[in-house]
């Protein structure tokens, strides 16, 4: 008994220490250090972050925690965010769009996140729109490239938390069509996956190349379910039509399986023009090796061999240095993601939302993939990759970029309304 | 549509549906003798194949000495899940067996990650089959026109085993009656750990071969398999190996030809198929009715 009673006074004597503790070391510590210059901001600020980290594409989830872990520690180590220190949680989308809603609610409701970034697929960024609206957070996206996303729940509904760092599809339709455009073939054909992305990047592709060069015409398409292996059938489709170009926003480990069951049937034989919107990801480069054919136009949402700068070969040096592996681009964005809070808090001095939003409206971030402004309209990160053939280096053991196309993102980027006369290229 | 299409377009079906089979072979013996909806059988194709890459990697690239270790490799796991495991949940109605096979699969696809990293590992080519022939004046894969050879191969070798010898007596004895089989003197026990690690390699050699026929690896790629696998059992009748292959080769065509021909509906025509089989014959083609 008598030790019980003990235990319970050490209890209380430990409670009010602590409290008494507590109250002391903020009066004390309040006017000292780097908290005295950005009053406002109360740290540490909290970013959290959803990308896909299970089932066949969880290497992309740990490209982006890569990137983003390497900001965290370069941005920590050089005294945070404005004097705070930025903390990060990631959980698994697992790219269904109610996780990424339940996580969204997680992140902003029980972690008490001040910012929200990632998200890999464009149905899970529709999908949260609204949510990120009710939540009033800003949801960086670093990968999901619907247009709709920016057009619509951005500058049409006027969801002003969302902004977008990555390329959006007009790189896969637009700027594909400027590139094919110059190229001798009149025929084109495409698998591509059976859903929005698919859709929209080829009716884009369509729409444009149409515009570009009257005389094209476009004359097979199939469309691969997501999780398709065994793309067998789908060549045949682009076999039995015979076009001259050939065209395919399949990406990740469905395009390496793709293109190596097409080089089987000899299809890159027959076809001499193809477009790969999405071909110049690391994990595809890297997956299908030296049996990727030459003279494959490639591109993706970032290079690591562009530009060829100080800014951009340092970082990437470094991320191999760190990581043992060349960036893959979703590395490059999340990468980007956090210094653009960085940036956005403390030009802002705040770090609530609607003075973020503010700051970030506009911005110039320089990057290891150049500078991107923001687009103020519609919150899309204008920056520019490049279009490529590919071709063997002998410092790497994979296929990269040889000849390069840079179509500026002013000529490729759709315009603001977004509707009616001179918003889509040409213009 | 001519005819060199549509022989392209079978071929294509025919070893879509032998590759399907033989992962749906393993699934449905230990399903037929075991009397267990193994849903961990798709981890067992995804572990054979991560390790015939790793042997074959290790041993100069060559994926014969990959597809023969590789596959052994993984019904060592196999022994464990069943010995210390499954043997508990035999008398337990089905759920319990699912849960505890699901339970495998979540650990399997970690346990890939945490070895072979997240991301996709590209397959070599197997020297010899990595070409393709040309067939009316189109090339096809050389390596799928082997699957097309190796499926009935399997076939005829598991039935050959069950039906003309005195292994397969015993096992068709102890999967109709496992008490009368007990009392006579057979080892249940031992027969079924055995049986489930043959179907455990079954599945792994699907494994195996999958690494040049799909050329990648990635962590949770049984997962797609082994629902086709399903429908395909469950097409057959629940069970039976001869419905099995019956029902490999039909969805095998079907996807093939549904997604030349009638694109729009791709996704939903195996799924269609296998309503309208359990609409008019619930047990399958070959299953027995209960």
């Amino acid at each position: 008994m008598s030790k019980k009673g003990f235990t319970r006074r050490k209890f209380i004597k430990t409670g009010l220490m602590t409290a008494g503790a507590a109250a002391l070391g903020t009066g004390v510590l309040k006017p000292l250090g780097l908290w005295a210059a950005t009053p406002k901001i109360k740290g540490p600020i909290k970013v959290g972050y959803q990308c896909v980290l299970s089932g066949t594409l969880a290497g992309y989830g740990e490209f982006h925690k890569m990137g983003v872990t390497m900001a965290m520690e370069e941005i920590n180590a050089a005294g945070g965010i404005a004097g705070n220190k930025l903390d990060i949680e990631y959980r698994d989308s697992t790219l269904k769009a109610d996780e990424a809603i339940k996580n969204a609610r997680y992140f902003a409701d029980s972690w008490e996140a001040d910012f929200l970034g990632g998200i890999d697929s464009s149905g899970q960024a529709l999908a949260l729109a609204p949510v990120m609206a009710e939540l009033d957070r800003v949801l960086m996206v670093t990968h999901a490239a619907t247009e709709k996303l920016t057009e619509q729940q951005v500058f049409k509904n006027g969801i002003k938390q969302i902004f977008r760092i990555s390329m959006p599809t007009y790189q896969d339709g637009n700027a594909a069509a400027f590139v094919a455009k110059d190229l001798p073939a009149k025929t084109w054909a495409t698998v591509s996956p059976k859903y929005e992305y698919g859709y929209t990047c080829w009716a884009m592709f369509k729409d444009t190349l149409s515009k570009l060069k009257p005389d094209v015409s476009f004359i097979a398409d199939s469309w691969a379910p997501f999780g398709t292996t065994d793309f067998r059938s789908h060549i045949n489709t682009i076999m039995d039509a015979a076009p001259e170009g050939f065209y395919s926003v399949e990406w990740a480990g469905e395009l390496i399986a793709f293109i190596k069951q097409a080089n089987q049937a000899g299809m890159f034989d027959k076809i001499k023009h193809v477009m790969l919107p999405v071909g110049a990801a690391m994990d595809v480069l890297e997956g299908v090796g030296m049996e990727m054919p030459d003279n494959i136009w490639i591109s993706g949402r970032y290079f690591f061999m562009y530009p060829n700068d100080a800014r951009n070969n340092g970082w990437v040096a470094n991320f191999h240095k760190r990581w043992n592996h060349y960036p893959a681009y979703v590395s490059e964005t999340g990468y980007s993601a956090m210094f653009a809070f960085k940036k956005a808090v403390e030009t802002a001095g705040s770090k609530d939302t609607k003075a973020v939003v503010q700051a970030l409206e506009g911005m110039t971030l320089a990057s290891p993939a150049g500078d991107r402004v923001f687009r103020k309209e519609d919150h899309q990160a204008m920056y520019e990759v490049p279009w490529g053939l590919t071709v063997s280096n002998p410092k790497y053991p994979f296929k990269v970029m040889g000849k390069q196309i840079v179509i500026p993102a002013k000529e490729c980027f759709n315009r603001p309304p977004f509707e009616g006369p001179n918003t889509k290229p040409p213009f | 549509m001519d005819l060199k299409s549509i022989v392209h377009v079978c071929l294509a079906g025919l070893s879509t549906g032998m590759f399907i089979w033989l992962v749906a072979s393993g699934l449905t013996l230990i399903f037929g003798v075991l009397g267990v909806l193994n849903f961990a059988h798709g981890s067992f194709y995804m572990l054979g194949a991560y390790c015939c890459f790793t042997v074959l990697s290790r041993l100069g690239n060559n994926f014969w000495l990959g597809l023969l270790f590789g596959p052994l490799a993984v019904c060592v796991v196999g022994y464990v899940i069943e010995r210390f495991f499954l043997r508990y949940v035999y008398r337990l109605e089905l759920p319990y067996q699912l849960l505890l096979t699901f339970a495998f699969v979540l650990l399997f696809d970690d346990l890939v990650k945490i070895i072979w990293g997240a991301g996709s590992l590209g397959s070599p080519s197997v020297s010899g089959l990595a070409g393709s022939v040309p067939i009316l004046g189109r090339n096809f894969p050389t390596y799928s026109l082997f699957i097309i050879a190796v499926g009935p191969l399997v076939a005829l070798g598991l039935w050959a085993l069950i039906e003309k010898t005195w292994y397969g007596r015993i096992i068709r004895a102890a999967s109709s009656d496992r008490e009368m089989a007990s009392a006579i003197g057979v080892n249940v026990p031992v027969l079924f750990t055995a049986v489930f690690i043959f179907g455990t390699w079954l599945g792994a050699m699907g494994g195996g071969l999958a690494v040049p026929y799909v050329g990648l690896l990635t962590p949770g790629m049984g997962e797609a398999i082994i629902i086709d696998a399903f429908v395909v059992a469950v097409i057959g009748g629940l069970g039976s190996l001869k419905g099995a292959f019956l029902g490999a080769l039909i969805i095998g065509l079907l996807s093939s030809f549904g997604t030349r021909f009638i694109p729009a509906f791709d996704m939903f025509l195996t799924f269609i198929l296998m309503a309208a089989v359990l609409l008019w014959r619930p047990q399958g083609f070959f299953g027995e009715a209960t």
